[in-house]
């Protein structure tokens, strides 16, 4: 037993060199998935991330000091997620970026909103650029959160829109979704939209996440209802092969997805990928070459996939702090959560800002097309995704929802 | 007997006394290990003591947690007045129900079957939770706050640290407690020989749905303790990588003792905690330490200890000494090369560095151990070979030394318990 004691003793010792605290600089915690199976998304959110405060520290950083940066690995899980808050909390974070997963972001949100309930001499803000649940800006929403990323009907309104406008989304429309909160909100959207684009739902399937290898019987329900288009907001493989299965039985059917820009996807689905739709936050096509040019110098990439909205959260998110001054002294959190919803940022396909009623980012959506010609192949085929139409971020969203109940500070 | 109260009085008054002093960070680890070490210990109620290896355990885990968030959430709107301290009790309650039910079907089997039985008992929550909103809360998870009680509010982590404390040493206390008991007897004989079980008369199906039930129960209670120290729960804590978690936990540790599992989770989970924050690769670590310890360490770390502890009197400490520390300083060499090389390629072979190799187009020098390293430099490669090559040669004599003079003391006096030490370095039976 001595040995346990020893242990604990040498375990006690480490942890009592604490950091001496020092003044304010100001301090943002990536909690990101940077081991595990999540390791591709996290480590883009927290690279864009990076890449806009370095920027921001090579102009002169913030309040006389440059901005420290930290990330924190959360190996994929809430618990995780939850210890590693706690860590940033304690080294005194005023930020912390996330985006990988939405059940991370349930945990990191609401981690937040308690922190500044007990503490409300030193909130903390959240920047969510990639959870996607719609409930995080309904009943899980706050004042200290904010939400760049898009959900899922205000992707779908664009990519029916210009879908429709192209004529490729026909009059019959197969929904095929995931089955767990993204899928339903998923079909949801498309249900909803039916008559503002006139077209008629055939069929709505929910099939398990990410269990089935087999489309094939899917497909032959697809072609017994003899669809125009499928709209679908898989991602993974539930889309890649469910875009095989298709491509295999020689279907002519126009695909409205969410998540086509994954990297790999073109790659792994071909040619089959060709012509398909997808609504995305940004497009590398549309953007100013110097500044992509730039990221990749610094980087050794393109933006792609989730990096552009994590570009988008974290630059408005920059914006904001050349409004607010504290003159070196003590830094005001809710001065700079105040300073983000008055900031109107352009992300280089318009203007985007946050909508106060439930801190949702009011983002331009680009639809695009998979064809070849492209400025920027992807994958290392011919394929790219070439612009069809930017829908200006006012005539995308929907209103906020009333779950959201926001209580701002006095 | 008496040291080991003693040992275990005076870790229990560290636990007390140690975390005011450390940060919330520190704190919030220790809540974690805590909750690892009930589950483990409860896990192996069923695993070490009545022998049927479970790989469905998170499913009473998950129960107790989505138990303890649903009554947190009535408690924080009116709807139920019920004592924050308490909420363990709904976790361990439900479970109880689930894991004696569950039970009931899995244990009509043994071995590979009942192993695969749980897991797929697991599985089907684990599908069913994403599809039932209402109930466990969707993508997003579900969220509640602590309420005050007995004049805590228990908004701090140190308060809920302590609440945590005293739940986990009572359960373990119990479980233990329970190891003494007629009942606990008659699981291990389980273990050992069902079929004598039945022809002394006893019903064998019910004794084991019992010992599921109740290790179910202590898991629910770890899982209330998480729910009530995350306040959520995801369901994400059905998945196999929980399930998973535990036995790893339980097999470090060992599961033929007690206090094995106790120590693993303990160990395990406080790695994970300090090493995460250094490097990505701390589950390549983890699963090399796992890996280690089942080739040449069967019965685990708390077996290695054990071993000790009943052979304190015969070994002949004095000429162990060196063999011992030698085998520490080449353990250290072999580490030693063994991080530098997987610290060096994580570096050299990440993103960042290729963009860096891409703009400047030189392999800039990168620090390990506090020194800077040049990737085309022959010393650079040289130097973990160097250190693992007489390392293992160190290790191979020193524990030959250390296996010559366990045998020794095996011919001398008692040769029965000795047998231990063989199979704790060859590393199988």
């Amino acid at each position: 037993m001595p040995r346990w004691i020893t242990t604990a003793a040498a375990i006690t010792a480490l942890g009592v060199i604490a950091p001496a605290v020092q003044a304010e600089p100001l301090k943002i915690a990536i909690i990101e998935s940077l081991s595990g199976p999540q390791t591709s998304t996290g480590r883009l959110i927290a690279t864009a991330a990076e890449y806009v405060i370095d920027q921001t520290n090579a102009n002169g950083g913030f309040n006389g000091e440059p901005i420290q940066v930290k990330e924190y690995d959360n190996a994929g899980d809430t618990s995780g997620a939850a210890t590693k808050f706690r860590e940033a909390a304690a080294d005194g974070a005023h930020v912390i970026i996330q985006g990988a997963s939405s059940a991370i972001g349930g945990q990191v949100t609401e981690d937040v909103r308690k922190h500044n309930i007990r503490n409300p001499d030193n909130p903390i803000i959240y920047i969510n650029v990639g959870a996607e649940a719609m409930e995080l800006r309904g009943k899980k929403c706050h004042f200290h959160a904010f939400h760049f990323t898009t959900t899922a009907p205000y992707r779908t309104v664009p990519l029916m829109q210009v879908m429709s406008e192209q004529g490729d989304l026909g009059k019959r429309v197969y929904s095929i979704n995931q089955n767990y909160s993204w899928g339903r909100d998923m079909e949801a959207a498309i249900v909803d939209n039916a008559d503002r684009f006139d077209y008629q739902v055939v069929d709505k399937v929910l099939h398990e996440v990410n269990r089935i290898q087999d489309f094939s019987p899917f497909v032959a329900r697809i072609k017994s209802e003899n669809p125009d288009s499928v709209i679908t907001g898989n991602w993974s493989n539930d889309l890649l092969l469910l875009m095989k299965a298709v491509g295999d039985a020689n279907l002519d059917i126009t695909f409205g997805t969410i998540f086509m820009d994954q990297p790999g996807n073109v790659a792994n689905a071909g040619d089959v990928a060709e012509g398909h739709y997808v609504a995305h936050s940004s497009n590398i096509e549309l953007l100013d070459e110097a500044g992509t040019e730039a990221y990749k110098k610094a980087t050794g990439h393109y933006p792609v996939f989730i990096e552009p909205t994590t570009l988008n959260g974290v630059g408005l998110f920059a914006e904001a702090l050349k409004k607010v001054n504290f003159d070196g002294g003590d830094i005001d959190v809710n001065e700079i959560a105040l300073a983000m919803e008055n900031t109107t940022f352009d992300n280089g396909l318009g203007g985007m800002h946050v909508r106060k009623a439930d801190h949702q980012a009011v983002i331009p959506i680009v639809v695009s097309q998979v064809a070849s010609g492209v400025k920027y192949p992807v994958d290392g085929t011919e394929l790219g995704f070439k612009p069809i139409k930017t829908v200006a971020g006012e005539d995308a969203i929907y209103p906020a929802q009333d779950s959201c109940r926001m209580r701002r500070p006095k | 007997m008496r040291y080991a109260l003693i040992a275990i009085l005076a870790l229990l008054a560290l636990l007390i006394i140690a975390p005011p002093l450390l940060g919330t960070g520190w704190q919030y680890a220790l809540i974690n290990a805590l909750i690892a070490a009930l589950f483990a210990a409860a896990f192996n109620l069923l695993v070490g003591q009545g022998g049927m290896l479970s790989f469905g355990h998170a499913a009473y885990f998950g129960v107790g947690a989505f138990t303890v968030i649903h009554l947190m959430q009535s408690v924080e709107y009116g709807d139920i007045p019920f004592p924050t301290v308490l909420l363990p009790l709904a976790g361990a309650a439900v479970s109880l129900l689930c894991g004696a039910l569950a039970g009931f079907f899995a244990t009509m089997r043994s071995g590979v079957y009942f192993a695969l039985v749980t897991l797929a008992l697991a599985e089907l929550l684990h599908s069913l939770a994403p599809h039932w909103d209402e109930m466990f809360g969707g993508e997003a998870g579900l969220s509640s706050m602590r309420m005050p009680s007995l004049g805590f509010t228990f908004g701090s982590t140190l308060e809920v640290y302590y609440l945590t404390l005293s739940w986990v040493v009572i359960c373990i206390g119990l479980l233990y407690a329970y190891t003494r008991t007629p009942f606990g007897r008659l699981t291990l004989a389980l273990r050992d020989n069902e079929q004598r079980i039945r022809f002394m008369g006893f019903n064998a199906h019910g004794t084991k749905i019992v010992v599921f039930a109740i290790s179910a129960m202590f898991s629910g209670v770890a899982g209330s303790l998480m729910a009530i120290s995350n306040e959520t729960a995801n369901y994400s804590v059905f998945s196999t990588q929980v399930s998973a978690l535990v036995v790893l936990h339980t097999f470090v540790g060992g599961s033929t003792i007690f206090f094995g599992p106790i120590v693993g989770a303990c160990v395990l989970s406080l790695f994970t905690f300090v090493v995460s924050g250094v490097t990505h690769s701390w589950m390549l670590y983890q699963g090399i330490i796992f890996v280690l310890v089942m080739l040449f360490a069967p019965k685990g770390i708390g077996g290695v200890i054990q071993a000790h502890i009943e052979q304190r009197h015969a070994l002949p400490w004095k000429r162990l000494a060196a063999p011992y520390a030698l085998a520490t300083l080449a353990g250290l060499m072999v580490a030693c090369a063994t991080v530098f090389v997987v610290q060096s390629l994580e570096i050299v072979l990440s993103r960042e560095y290729a963009a860096a190799v891409a703009r400047t187009g030189e392999y800039a020098p990168y620090t390990v151990f506090a020194r800077e390293w040049q990737v085309f430099h022959p010393f650079t490669w040289l130097f973990p070979v160097l250190l693992l090559v007489p390392g293992l040669y160190l290790l191979r004599r020193a524990f030959a030394r250390i296996q010559t003079l366990w045998d020794k003391d095996d011919d001398d006096d008692n040769g029965d318990i000795a047998a231990a030490p063989r199979e704790l370095m060859e590393g199988g039976h």
